[in-house]
């Protein structure tokens, strides 16, 4: 068969579609892929546009402690008859904020450091190892109490920052030990054959190939991040800056005594069960990015 | 005798580590803004104390003098770390801050040891369940409940076990790790008020750990079912049992590996748990004397925990290395 231009073009064209029109196809595919989907941009509409749909600060309302549900009150009252609904979508910004920076900082730390020990080997192997090695076994959450006292992170940025800085060895460790098995393969050896430098070696090759695997993590690390954060706010180490979903179970746990009336159910259980969705939404959708991304079960 | 080699590389690896932490929290508190240790000389000088009291008061403190040079104190306070003298607290005023974390550490380790051990056993059934017959509905529904568990941060858990176990339905006690109307002591009363609030907690630590060893053991098992031993013992008409045993012992291993993970998650986990339910460990330590701004307090408790872990860490290791003895002749 004669291949003509236009028929080259078409191959191309069916080999290649456009990256959005690929992703959509891959998430349609399962309904359960669409909800995890769905409920990302719920929340992430939240972060975005809740604090401006409410004032700044929350009308209270003497009258109506620990309301029931109603039609103005979807989620019922708090201790000092503030909307529950109102204080659950104004408070996503901080936590989905605070957890994007974590996540984005553990990865980063996690990767240079997990690429560089696998990569160079020998000291710097086993000096990055020492280091990373301390964080795994120093219990974090501990760790980070004490760097709360030092640090009065206030910001989502800093906040995340110090998230990465304790969550990172995890990854480290096992970006590391794929560097190792990349390192041997034919195509890095041919690499260094023809003198590429150490720096384009390990970002133009080796990194992509490890990739799809810190993608992951990025969105995993979200999760993680999302738990310690309200942690902090929930043991109220971390200065309220802002209302959030941590302060919420804070107030509900010492404070407002919404912990032993049967009253205060709805108050204490939303954020818990927002925690729950945006953790449900990524662990969902994951699996719709680990088939765009894994090349061993792409055309599957 | 390569065993003991092992063992002693592994301590000294540890007791590295724990002087890393004790001068990362030396540090650290020289590094605050506000330095704890010139605030409080200030303000032992505001209340009118003479100077050198003041000096003596502070140095006894923090087990250093303030007025010297910062190398100096760290040496002292390193000389102090070995005689475990870690100062006095400064919310109990005039007890030893050792003297209060020992006293708080029994309370933790007792009840992360029982937490790990419970859900060590549960997971790894349940594991084995899973990988066994992982095509029907049981091994199915015990991977789900795995997973939904494994996801489920410790906060939530023991709030939740708090919330319906003591506010709902009310059969357990809520906060505090006794009657405080029974006289302590090995009476049968006192150790059933013990084991009763004791419950709770217990359950925080099983259920928040249980996901973890079952995920662990399920991919275990499933690899070493697949091993051509386990086919060559079915070939030969070893009974189902004796298969079990095969596969059991060799699945075995990689736990070790997320034993030392597990154990920093736990000891972690108490500064939650022990909140949540009141329990005097601790993790409620750690909490508490950052709100009273107890620094002393503070850097023994988190020294402790630090400790804790690595020395747990350091048995696994060993028991890792008695079982295996692929590890004992590397």
């Amino acid at each position: 068969m004669a291949t003509s231009p236009a028929n080259v073009q078409s191959f191309y064209m069916v080999k290649r579609p456009n990256a959005l029109a690929v992703a959509w196809k891959v998430i349609v595919k399962k309904p359960s892929r669409v909800i995890g989907l769905i409920l990302i941009a719920i929340f992430v509409l939240m972060a975005a546009i809740g604090p401006m749909l409410y004032p700044p600060v929350l009308p209270i309302n003497p009258l109506a402690i620990y309301a029931a549900p109603s039609f103005a009150h979807p989620l019922g009252t708090d201790f000092q008859g503030t909307d529950v609904l109102a204080e659950i979508i104004t408070g996503a910004r901080f936590v989905l904020l605070g957890a994007f920076f974590a996540a984005l900082f553990t990865v980063l730390i996690g990767t240079s450091v997990g690429l560089a020990a696998g990569y160079f080997r020998k000291w710097r192997d086993s000096v990055l190892m020492r280091i990373t090695d301390l964080f795994l076994t120093v219990p974090s959450f501990p760790l980070l109490i004490v760097l709360s006292t030092i640090w009065r992170f206030t910001s989502p940025l800093a906040l995340g920052l110090v998230l990465g800085i304790t969550g990172w060895a995890g990854l480290a460790r096992a970006v590391r030990s794929q560097t190792f098995s990349l390192r041997e393969r034919g195509f890095i050896e041919a690499a260094r054959g023809i003198g590429l430098s150490d720096w384009h070696i390990l970002t133009r090759e080796i990194f992509p190939n490890i990739a799809p695997y810190i993608v992951m993590n990025l969105l995993i690390a979200t999760t993680g991040a999302i738990y310690s954060e309200i942690g902090l706010f929930f043991l109220g180490i971390v200065p309220f800056s802002t209302n959030n979903w941590g302060v919420m179970l804070n107030m509900a746990f010492t404070q407002s005594g919404a912990m032993y009336t049967k009253s205060g159910l709805l108050y204490l259980l939303s954020p818990l069960a927002c925690i729950m969705l945006v953790t449900f939404g990524v662990v969902l959708f994951l699996d719709a990015v680990d088939e765009l991304l894994n090349p061993r079960l792409k055309g599957v | 005798m390569a065993f003991l080699k092992v063992f002693v590389r592994k301590a000294i690896g540890g007791l590295v580590m724990i002087f890393v932490v004790a001068s990362f929290t030396f540090f650290l508190i020289r590094l605050m803004p506000g330095n704890p240790v010139t605030t409080k000389l200030n303000a032992l000088l505001a209340t009118g104390t003479p100077y050198p009291i003041a000096l003596s008061k502070v140095s006894v403190m923090y087990g250093f003098v303030p007025n010297q040079p910062v190398w100096q104190q760290y040496l002292t306070y390193l000389g102090e770390l070995a005689h475990f003298n870690l100062g006095e607290s400064i919310s109990y005023t005039g007890v030893s801050v050792t003297h209060i974390i020992l006293s708080a550490a029994p309370w933790t380790i007792i009840m992360v040891l029982t937490g790990v051990i419970v859900s060590f056993v549960l997971g790894v059934l349940a594991g084995v369940i899973a990988a066994v017959w992982r095509n029907s509905w049981i091994g199915q529904s015990s991977t789900f409940l795995a997973t939904f568990l494994h996801g489920i941060p410790q906060f939530m858990l023991a709030l939740v076990l708090a919330y319906v176990f003591t506010t709902v339905w009310r059969v357990f006690p809520f906060g505090a790790p006794y009657n405080a109307a029974i006289q302590p002591g090995w009476t049968p009363a006192f150790i059933g008020s013990l084991a009763k609030h004791a419950v709770l907690p217990v359950a925080a630590y099983a259920i928040s750990g249980y996901g973890g060893w079952a995920l662990t053991m399920r991919s275990s098992v499933t690899s070493v079912l697949g091993d051509e031993f386990i086919l060559a013992a079915e070939l030969r008409g070893l009974t189902r049992g004796m298969r079990l045993r095969y596969i059991a012992r060799n699945a075995f291993l990689p736990l070790f590996t997320t034993l030392t993970l597990s154990l920093g998650f736990m000891f972690g986990g108490s500064v939650f748990i022990e909140s949540i339910f009141d329990y005097p460990g601790l993790g409620n330590l750690l909490t508490t004397s950052i709100g009273a701004e107890d620094y002393p307090l503070m850097q023994g408790a988190f020294l402790l925990i630090t400790t804790a872990v690595i020395v747990a860490n350091l048995l696994a290791d060993l028991l890792y290395t008695a079982i295996d003895p692929r590890i004992r002749r590397a």
